[in-house]
């Protein structure tokens, strides 16, 4: 069984993600509530202008239904949470559950334990092992590719890591993610850059406190390259995105 | 070209982006590249695209999930270049 992202996926793996994804729909009143309360609440984080980053998300989700994969800037180890709470409200999200993404999460930081493995699953994620066998990494870009197809929201982190250098690096572009651009027709990319005001470089969470600022773009990347260089193409488009916004962020403050 | 030949020039390819350079020593075709070679997996996408400029090759996308060791490696061009 050939498991590409080009590929349509086998009855099981796509039973088992219909099935994840009602779970996480039922559990998501709880898991919604329980996010919210650590994010705002116990580490009292804020996001600058939420309104209007959940207003632009809104906007570039309903402008088509082309899918949509959502690439960010990587710098902690809640930047998922962080980037899906800037996207839209919980309510929102409980009404229109195929935009709130899943997360494609390092297995060792997130799945280790039996409690860990059992709260990314309800949380829409389908973990990955970096560094580990490409034939199971394939299998998780299919899923992927098979998500993104059938309207669901996804979100990748194309660096493949935080940033050690705390920039966007476009030397890293994983290039998986522009083999997923490239087995989706018409994907569009929604390119998310988030920092917060003391976030100096990458860490395992932000400040207590931190203030978070938020920015959106929407991004259909083409190549006329074929095989690997044009998946290198498309995902160094993404990144060099991502890396002019964050030049828009550190120029918006001087 | 013998596969001699392949093996010579995938390991010179490979040279620059080994981060265990011990490992070279006694590399073989049965050596993996990512877990003994230390190779980045991110960079690994550099390599075969550098195998497709040397060998005059090209690689499919799906054809790179093969590759995990040097024999595997010299098998796939050997396999395009036959």
């Amino acid at each position: 069984m050939t498991t590409a992202p080009s590929a349509e996926l086998g009855r099981g793996p796509r039973l088992s993600l219909v099935v994840q994804r009602e779970i996480a729909r039922v559990l998501s009143p709880l898991s919604f509530a329980g996010i919210w309360f650590a994010l705002r609440i116990v580490l009292g984080y804020r996001v600058d202008d939420l309104a209007s980053a959940r207003r632009r998300h809104r906007e570039i989700r309903i402008r088509s239904n082309a899918p949509l994969l959502v690439c960010a800037n990587h710098l902690t180890m809640i930047d998922s949470f962080l980037i899906s709470w800037a996207m839209g409200s919980p309510f929102w999200f409980f009404l229109h559950f195929s935009a709130l993404p899943w997360n494609v999460p390092e297995r060792s930081n997130f799945a280790a334990a039996t409690w860990q493995k059992l709260l990314i699953y309800a949380l829409k994620c389908v973990p990955i092992e970096r560094g580990g066998s490409r034939t199971e990494a394939a299998a998780v870009l299919a899923r992927v590719a098979h998500l993104l197809r059938n309207g669901e929201s996804v979100l990748i982190f194309p660096e493949a890591g935080r940033s050690r250098s705390g920039r966007v690096e476009v030397e890293s572009a994983a290039t998986g993610v522009g083999r997923v651009i490239r087995s989706v027709e018409g994907c569009r990319v929604l390119c998310v850059y988030l920092r917060g005001d003391h976030q100096e470089s990458f860490s395992r969470i932000p400040a207590r406190g931190e203030r978070f600022h938020v920015a959106m773009s929407e991004l259909e990347p083409k190549t006329d390259q074929h095989g690997l260089r044009g998946s290198r193409d498309l995902v160094r488009q993404v990144v060099r995105r991502l890396a002019e916004m964050e030049a828009e962020h550190f120029d918006g403050r001087q | 070209m013998s596969s001699t030949d392949v093996f010579e020039r995938v390991v010179k390819i490979l040279t620059p982006y080994v981060k265990n350079q011990a490992a070279l020593d006694t590399v073989a075709r049965e050596t993996h590249i990512l877990d003994d070679l230390k190779v980045n997996s991110a960079r690994l996408v550099d390599v075969v695209l550098e195998f497709e400029d040397a060998f005059d090759i090209e690689i499919a996308d799906d054809d790179v999930d093969k590759v995990e060791t040097v024999g595997d490696a010299i098998d796939l061009i050997e396999s395009k270049t036959a």
